[in-house]
């Protein structure tokens, strides 16, 4: 039954774990990065016509998701490294520049790969998670929110407690959103549950919350932020408020009518805002090295 | 001329729940099981899809209860009973989640996908699942054999052992011999629904109005199955083209909150509605043989409406699977332990399920009348409601006192 849900079409071992992935069209490339908890099957929507309005589509199910490789130890969710992944990955694929894609968790991963690798983006899309710099300083309303990323912190009895009761209270924090039934399938595959928590566990410490990020690079790329006015879990401020950590072009979609999951809820207009966007601007100009004297 | 499969332990008649869990839990324990259903995929067909907290302890033992959760099942935390004799303010709520150690309520969920994710986890443990194996055929014996046609080709079996689970069709029982005594108390129609999303969630409702004993049982994001018992004189009056609208019409009852509007205005059939003979079953001959086991519904069950069945067939299928994987020793006395429980285990429920037909199933002004009594009396002492216990706990865990004849005798004839 779960295998029926999948597009993969490319499996290789990167960065030290196997990385399976959707490889199909011709075209400038355009990388999509899903987020918690789903797969590249989150992207089911926008993967052909992307490859039909001419993009090479490379979308990937990242490190402890979906059909790729599930370490179980917190250190290998560090965001670098799952960055270093999608590197290593177009790398592999002989891709040196990309539009690139993110949804959740996949969105912070865009994020940062803007700020370490200008030169590999081409432009830069964001669904539903803003610029880090926003979400380190979480209003009180904020906090609520996102109640269950702090929740995630507790290695070991997590686990537990979200399967316990027929994954009772799993089912009450993804509600009936996103493909809410496939989740539990999927993690309850051979250490899937760990892994996917590992990136909470490895990210938001309560620690990390609580300090007061320093200084991100500026992004240059021209970006495209999308936040859906259903999203229970982040606020809206966290993606306007990402205008001032942009020196590319920057433009905002309010999307009306979706939950979270924006891919899977209004998936023509997110295909119809992407055609719309990527290639369609040119980047701020990387800065050049001042020479010292 | 047949395919020959050779090299098998067991093969299991029946992928429903406890046919799916028994082929799941042996192949896990390393023998060679095949599993025969006859879907070619598995379909809403209207099985029983409410699990007591005690049959979810027996699907742990099992190693089956992931297949719950994830196929869908959801966790009920409270039963309110209402009842035309009781003002929908006035009705009592149970909570349920706290009468078996390490589990918590019953579970709701949909039949089909729980099995499905069952005879997957058989599969992956190296069992060979069958999906449209028609016309299987059990012959009994110290070398017992399993005919099936599949796709078009005759198969042969001789494994060591047959498990026959094919549930209230009793279709290995009646070949291996063992026939049934019958009885009805009601009928009975079920009905998958969704957009209760003004439904509480962790509520269950039962209840009995007018010739109506109706169940609402949730199973998250606004989905139910719903069902409605009913007298036999009766049993035509959800058939027909507009039958099933004329079900979900009836859930408008005066006894429940807004007369129900939660249910009756908003419920979206999901699947087929289905009516059947509530029948309780008692096997005439014993259910174990050379060579063949019988278990779940088609060993014998008690009336639907107490709502344990599957609770049974997971504790058939678990007693069943200890002796397979427990030694070598698969001769009828070895199964002495499991006849001599069941046999104990059905009295009880068979007791229970009567009392509980009295009480919720007739209808009329006379059995209004009894329910108004009994509740009194359950007010007065909750010991009265000591048979409600058998959907939590396991029949052995029930008091004895709510099995003797004084106690049914005091129930509905006020006697002290």
């Amino acid at each position: 039954m779960t295998t029926k849900d999948t597009l993969l079409t490319d499996s290789a071992h990167v960065n030290g774990v196997d990385i399976a992935y959707v490889d199909k069209g011709e075209g400038d490339p355009v990388v999509l990065l899903h987020g918690f908890p789903d797969s590249h099957y989150l992207w089911r929507h926008q993967i052909d016509p992307l490859v039909e309005a001419g993009f090479r589509v490379i979308a990937p199910d990242l490190r402890g998701f979906g059909g790729s490789g599930k370490p179980q130890e917190v250190e290998a969710y560090d965001m670098r490294t799952i960055v270093n992944d999608v590197v290593a990955l177009t790398q592999h694929l002989g891709i040196s520049k990309a539009h690139i894609v993110g949804h959740d968790w996949g969105a912070a991963i865009a994020w940062m790969y803007a700020f370490l690798m200008p030169r590999r983006v081409d432009h830069l899309a964001v669904l539903s998670v803003g610029h880090p710099g926003v979400f380190s300083t979480p209003s009180i309303e904020q906090r609520a929110a996102s109640w269950y990323m702090l929740f995630y912190q507790f290695p070991g009895v997590s686990e537990q407690l979200l399967r316990r009761n027929g994954w009772r209270l799993f089912k009450e924090i993804m509600g009936g959103e996103g493909d809410h039934q496939r989740y539990p399938r999927e993690l309850a595959k051979p250490g899937a549950l760990t892994a996917a928590l590992n990136y909470y566990r490895a990210n938001r410490s309560p620690e990390s919350e609580l300090r007061v990020e320093g200084n991100f690079p500026p992004v240059l790329a021209p970006t495209l932020g999308i936040w859906s006015s259903g999203d229970k879990a982040l606020l809206e401020e966290g993606m306007t408020g990402s205008a001032k950590f942009v020196k590319g072009s920057w433009r905002y979609e309010r999307v009306e009518d979706a939950s979270h999951w924006i891919p899977l809820d209004q998936p023509e207009q997110v295909t119809k805002l992407l055609l719309g966007f990527l290639g369609t601007e040119k980047a701020a100009a990387v800065p050049t090295r001042r020479r010292r004297l | 001329m047949s395919v020959e499969h050779t090299g098998v332990d067991v093969v299991v008649v029946g992928g429903g729940i406890a046919g799916a869990s028994g082929a799941a839990n042996l192949a896990a324990n390393g023998l060679s099981v095949v599993l025969l259903e006859k879907q070619e995929t598995y379909q809403d067909i209207v099985r029983g899809e409410w699990i007591a907290p005690w049959g979810l302890r027996e699907a742990q033992i099992l190693g089956v209860e992931d297949a719950f959760g994830v196929g869908g099942a959801w966790e009920i935390r409270e039963w309110t009973q209402w009842d035309e004799t009781v003002a929908p303010a006035e009705a009592e709520t149970v909570d349920m989640t706290r009468f078996v150690p390490g589990v918590g309520g019953p579970m709701s969920f949909p039949h089909h996908t729980v099995c499905e994710l069952m005879a997957e986890q058989a599969e992956e443990s190296g069992a060979t699942v069958v999906m449209g194996a028609q016309r299987a055929t059990v012959t009994a014996g110290l070398h017992p054999e399993v005919r099936y046609t599949h796709q078009g080709e005759d198969h042969l079996i001789r494994p060591r052992m047959v498990i026959g689970a094919t549930g209230r069709g009793c279709t290995v029982g009646r070949q291996v011999g063992v026939s049934m005594a019958t009885s009805v108390h009601h009928w009975g129609g079920g009905l998958r629904v969704s957009g209760l999303d003004d439904w509480p969630m962790d509520v269950q409702a039962m209840g009995t109005e007018d010739d109506k004993m109706f169940m609402v049982f949730p199973q998250g994001d606004g989905v139910a199955r719903l069902y409605i018992n009913f007298p036999t004189a009766n049993r035509e009056r959800y058939r027909g083209a507009e039958g099933m609208s004329r079900f979900i019409a009836d859930f408008e009852l005066a006894c429940l909150p807004d007369r129900g509007k939660a249910v009756y205005a908003a419920a979206e059939p999901l699947g087929p509605l289905k009516l059947w003979p509530s029948v309780a079953m008692f096997p005439e001959q014993p259910i174990v043989m050379d060579g063949v086991v019988l278990v779940g519904d088609e060993a014998g069950n008690a009336d639907t409406v107490l709502g344990t069945g599957l609770s049974c067939s997971l504790r058939d299928t678990r007693a069943v699977c200890e002796v397979l994987t427990g030694g070598d020793d698969w001769s009828p006395g070895a199964f002495d332990a499991y006849l001599a429980e069941r046999k104990f285990r059905m009295e009880r429920l068979h007791f229970g399920a009567d009392i509980i037909a009295k009480l919720h199933c007739e209808f009329g002004p006379e059995a209004a009348a009894r329910r108004r009594r009994v509740r009194a009396l359950m007010a007065d002492n909750f010991a009265a409601s000591v048979t409600g216990l058998l959907n939590m706990v396991p029949p052995e865990d029930v008091p004895d006192f709510g099995f003797s004849e004084f106690f049914a005798e005091r129930l509905f004839r006020e006697t002290v």
